[in-house]
């Protein structure tokens, strides 16, 4: 089979309700905007196709439902994730209050050395801004991750958020296969590929054993 | 001679003799001839003083003779003066009157009195040389009045042109009022003919309620008609004038071939008329204007307007106005048309554009609504005149028919918006009062819902009531249009329902179904779509009673035009299924363009690949989360999806690039789908565990078994039987599969050259399956 890329990763959108993750997503596979919400039942995902250090990497990128009712089927899609995106609404405090959260979700259902990042949606509505600039910057720092405000309506920061988490994944990949001199090939988390070296590797592998 | 001598001396002697004897005689008389001389003489000098004196006291009496001669004669010529000044005079003064009268321009008596001074009075003074200047001058002042009643005339053309618009107008308001047709003027009227207040019943003291002063200046405007707006006399003036000179034909085709001229300018409409009801209205006014000018014409004068003529013009106007609005439609279709599709063409998310082009065409379709009224108007007013409108009601209807176009036109964004606003999710009705609404906009019962607690849900999306109640307005619209139209129920009832079948299957139709085809529509919302599309159908029944009780026809009535709406939405809830299988199958291409298989593993990995585990993970929870999803579309999504799973997974297979093939990658993959299997079996839609899900997997789950089971010589000895394990194992894919198997090993073979027994077996009996399998290709051809 012809290989149309080099890395795929699995990212998820998580916040509250109503916090913007279907028009960030939006915008990121479609660069369009829809006013209107639609709430997401149950779970989504768009796949785009992204160039880093001249390598492809598919994103697959999984958009989950905010609403209570569908927390058991989301949270089955943290084990796989890669890259976890924790949004919230910058005009709206208690989306804010609910990263932490979101965030002990994370700690409980996630891996563990998956990557983070928090998202300040909505950054275009400063005049019904509740949650500050610096208070997302804090608590980004507390807990150690990556913190961008973004507008998936006016079009700021949604690509440099996934590109960043998306470098972020692929430097922490190559680091890893520095340390171990071969792919993780865990099943069930992110893979990559086989390349050429390694996929002549596992066929001298299976040789061998015959 | 003696005797002669003696003769002599005798007489001698005798004259002696007397001689003596006389002499005293003679002294005596010379004395007294010497007294008479004095006597004379003195006589003389008497005779002279008295001559004197006469002569004296003669004079003066002569002169006075004289005089007198002279103050007679004076006297006689001064009789005659009076006498012929007294015959000239009335034709002078009657020449003065004339010149008066010409000069106030009271043609018309300046004409009688010039009649007159011609035949009564000239005549009588025919030796004066005045009279002959006058006669000569009679013609020319004819010709003069004829000139100035006709400058006059034009005069008078030229305001009633100018006032024809201000007459129309009223003559339309009239008509409006006796038709109470206007509601703007019917409120008038109320408020004007305000009923007292009651007497106060303490006092019994009626309040004053003075009436406001201005309302009565409007009143009193509205009450003028035609006569009171234009002063007619110079026509008539001119009428007379014409017929005193006898060229009463001549000025009747002058003020028919004028008045048809003016006629002729208002009925040219002004270029850009399709854009403003001002201008609508003017061009009516005006011509409505005309025709009551003419009617009175008609009535207060003999002949110079005759109904015939009347008629002819009304013919020739009623082409022309037909000719006229006909084209005004066309130009506004065009402008309404061109502006709809430039936009389109230009910029599609431009909505500020959009919403221009929305304004248009809701104004267009509100203009048409006006001119409508306008003609109807304007009908009424003639026919009240007396003019057949029978072709202009036709036109009315041809109009009828453009106006449901734009109308159309219109809803096409209403229901676009409709669709862009709705959020794709079950109404939720958190207090009653919401419910009441929504129960009140559509017809909907539900007695479970009616009694459960809040809040209460239904099970469409707004766009449900949203769209019943906009094709209520449509029809309500439409019904507007055919207001005053003078048809009868079941005419407006068919025409009614023309329009909403037009509006149903065509517009609502093709919205449905651009909406339905966009690609960035989430199951979700197709999936509430196609919910939707039920209850939309089982609304049509309410519409046809909507209608009916419009127009108040009855509804068994046989004429009855059913609606088609139901139909269209049977159609569109399939298409928006058929969306809900597409939108799924390609949720499942994207998993299976991640697939990645090493088709020359020599080992299976132990589990099913990630990209396949995820795909089973997500369909199950796409069935589990849209709970509302019909059963029937739920089971058929499913099946489709499988189906489709199934076929992809079998490509991969087949694919022509893979040239090799190990074993172990066909165990991989039956790892893969044995997940498949697993879901299918794992009834993701309730009550569907009947077995079909995993009939879609059969095609695989033969091919797997053959190779895996090695099954060969079961499916040599049963090929082509009915009863075959592996009856759905087509022989080419066999051959094919075989063959690259067979290619994968000896590749692995030539490259490590120790063929051990078993290998050596297997590659002996995969030849000579190949073989029996093409034995079987020739039997079979």
């Amino acid at each position: 089979m012809a290989k149309t890329y080099d890395y795929l990763f699995k990212l998820l959108l998580i916040g509250d309700s109503a916090v913007g993750k279907t028009c960030i997503l939006f915008r990121f596979s479609e660069d369009a905007f829809n006013s209107t919400f639609i709430s997401t039942i149950g779970i989504d995902f768009k796949i785009r196709t992204i160039e880093l250090d001249g390598k492809k990497i598919k994103l697959q990128i999984w958009d989950t439902a905010g609403q209570e009712r569908f927390r058991t089927i989301t949270t089955a899609y943290y084990r796989g994730a890669m890259g976890i995106m924790l949004v919230y609404d910058i005009t709206n405090e208690k989306s804010f209050d609910n990263i932490r959260t979101w965030i002990r979700n994370i700690e409980e259902h996630a891996s563990k050395d998956v990557e983070k990042m928090m998202l300040g949606n909505k950054c275009d509505l400063t005049d019904r801004r509740q949650v500050s600039k610096d208070r997302g910057e804090q608590l980004a720092i507390e807990h150690g991750i990556k913190f961008m405000e973004t507008s998936a309506k006016a079009s700021i920061n949604v690509e440099e958020a996934f590109f960043t988490l998306a470098r972020d994944i692929k430097s922490k990949m190559d680091r890893k296969i520095d340390s171990s001199g071969q792919v993780s090939g865990k099943q069930g988390g992110g893979h990559q590929l086989k390349n050429e070296n390694s996929q002549k590797k596992t066929f001298w592998k299976s040789c061998t054993l015959l | 001679m003696e005797k002669l001598d003696t003769r002599i001396k005798g007489h001698d002697h005798e004259i002696e003799r007397m001689c003596n004897y006389h002499y005293q005689g003679f002294i005596d008389s010379i004395r007294e001839l010497q007294q008479v001389s004095g006597d004379a003489t003195k006589l003389k000098g008497e005779i002279q003083g008295l001559n004197r004196e006469l002569k004296f006291s003669c004079d003066p009496l002569l002169s006075k003779g004289d005089e007198l001669v002279k103050y007679r004669k004076i006297q006689k010529n001064v009789t005659l003066a009076i006498e012929s000044l007294s015959l000239c005079l009335p034709v002078l003064e009657m020449y003065g009157k004339l010149q008066e009268q010409m000069k106030c321009k009271r043609y018309y008596p300046a004409l009688k009195t010039l009649e007159q001074l011609e035949h009564t009075y000239l005549p009588r003074v025919l030796n004066h040389w005045f009279s002959q200047t006058m006669a000569e001058a009679i013609p020319r002042l004819r010709e003069r009045i004829k000139d100035a009643s006709m400058v006059e005339l034009k005069d008078f053309l030229e305001s009633i042109r100018k006032h024809s618009a201000k007459i129309g107008e009223v003559a339309m308001r009239h008509a409006a009022e006796q038709n109470n047709m206007d509601p703007s003027i019917a409120k008038k009227r109320v408020k004007t003919r305000r009923v007292p207040p009651p007497p106060n019943p303490f006092t019994g003291e009626v309040e004053d309620v003075a009436p406001s002063p201005p309302t009565n200046n409007s009143d009193k405007e509205e009450e003028l008609s035609a006569q009171d707006l234009i002063d007619f006399s110079p026509v008539y003036r001119c009428l007379h004038i014409y017929s005193l000179l006898g060229d009463k034909e001549k000025f009747e085709s002058y003020y028919r071939s004028q008045r048809w001229k003016q006629a002729w300018l208002s009925l040219q409409p002004p270029p850009n008329m399709h854009e403003s009801l001002d201008l609508f209205k003017k061009y009516f006014h005006d011509i409505i204007g005309f025709f009551v000018v003419e009617d009175h014409i008609l009535h207060t004068t003999q002949g110079l307007v005759t109904r015939s003529h009347m008629d002819e013009l009304w013919e020739k106007t009623v082409e022309k106005l037909s000719a006229t609005l006909r084209i005004t439609w066309e130009k506004q279709m065009e402008t309404f048309q061109e502006k709809k599709t430039n936009n389109n063409q230009v910029a599609e998310n431009n909505n500020l554009e959009e919403m221009e082009i929305e304004e248009k065409s809701c104004k267009l379709a509100s203009l048409m609504l006006e001119v409508k009224k306008l003609i109807v108007l304007f009908c009424h007013t003639l026919k009240g005149y007396g003019f057949s409108v029978g072709r202009l009601l036709e036109l009315l209807l041809e109009m009828r028919d453009r106006y449901s176009v734009i109308l159309s036109d219109q809803w096409i964004d209403v229901f676009t918006d409709i669709f862009t606003e709705d959020n794709y999710t079950p109404i939720l009705c958190d207090k009653p009062e919401d419910y009441v609404i929504i129960c009140s906009q559509f017809p909907y019962t539900d007695k479970e819902l009616d009694k459960s607690e809040y809040p209460r849900q239904f099970p469409f999306s707004q766009f449900v009531p949203s769209i019943y109640v906009q094709v209520k307005e449509y029809i309500n619209a439409c019904l507007k249009f055919s207001a005053d139209l003078h048809l009868s129920h079941t005419e407006i009832d068919d025409m009614i329902r023309k329009s909403a079948n037009q509006l149903l299957t065509k517009t609502l139709g093709a919205c449905l179904s651009k909406l339905i085809k966009k690609p960035s529509l989430s199951l979700l919302q197709l999936i509430q779509i196609s919910i939707n599309m039920n209850y939309l159908e089982m609304s049509c029944e309410y519409l046809e009673e909507y209608i009916s009780s419009l127009t108040g026809a009855e509804k068994d009535s046989v004429h009855i035009a059913r609606l088609h709406g139901s139909s269209m939405f049977k159609d569109a809830r399939s298409e928006a299924e058929q969306q809900i299988y597409q939108q799924l199958n390609l949720k499942i291409d994207e998993f299976l363009d991640l697939a990645s298989y090493d088709w020359t593993i020599s080992d299976s990995k132990g589990q099913a690949s990630s990209y396949l585990m995820d795909l089973v993970v997500f369909l199950k929870s796409i069935f589990m989360s849209f709970t509302n999803l019909p059963e029937k579309v739920a089971k058929t999504a499913c099946m489709s999806a499988c189906q489709h799973i199934a076929s992809r997974l079998m490509a991969l297979m087949l694919d022509n690039e893979v040239k090799l093939l190990s074993i172990g990658a066909f165990h991989q993959f039956n790892l893969d789908v044995m997940q498949c299997e697993q879901f299918a079996a794992s009834a993701p839609i309730p009550d569907s565990n009947d077995g079909t899900l995993q009939m879609a997997f059969t095609d695989l789950r033969q091919l797997l078994d053959l190779f895996i089971n090695w099954d060969w010589s079961v499916y040599l000895a049963d090929y082509g039987k009915q009863q075959s394990r592996y009856l759905r194992v087509p022989r080419h894919i066999a051959v094919s599969l075989l063959e690259k198997l067979n290619n994968g090993d000896k590749k692995k073979n030539n490259l490590f050259a120790s063929l051990k027994k078993n290998e050596r077996d297997k590659k002996r009996l995969i030849e000579t399956v190949l073989k029996q399998l093409k034995v079987l290709e020739n039997g079979a051809a």
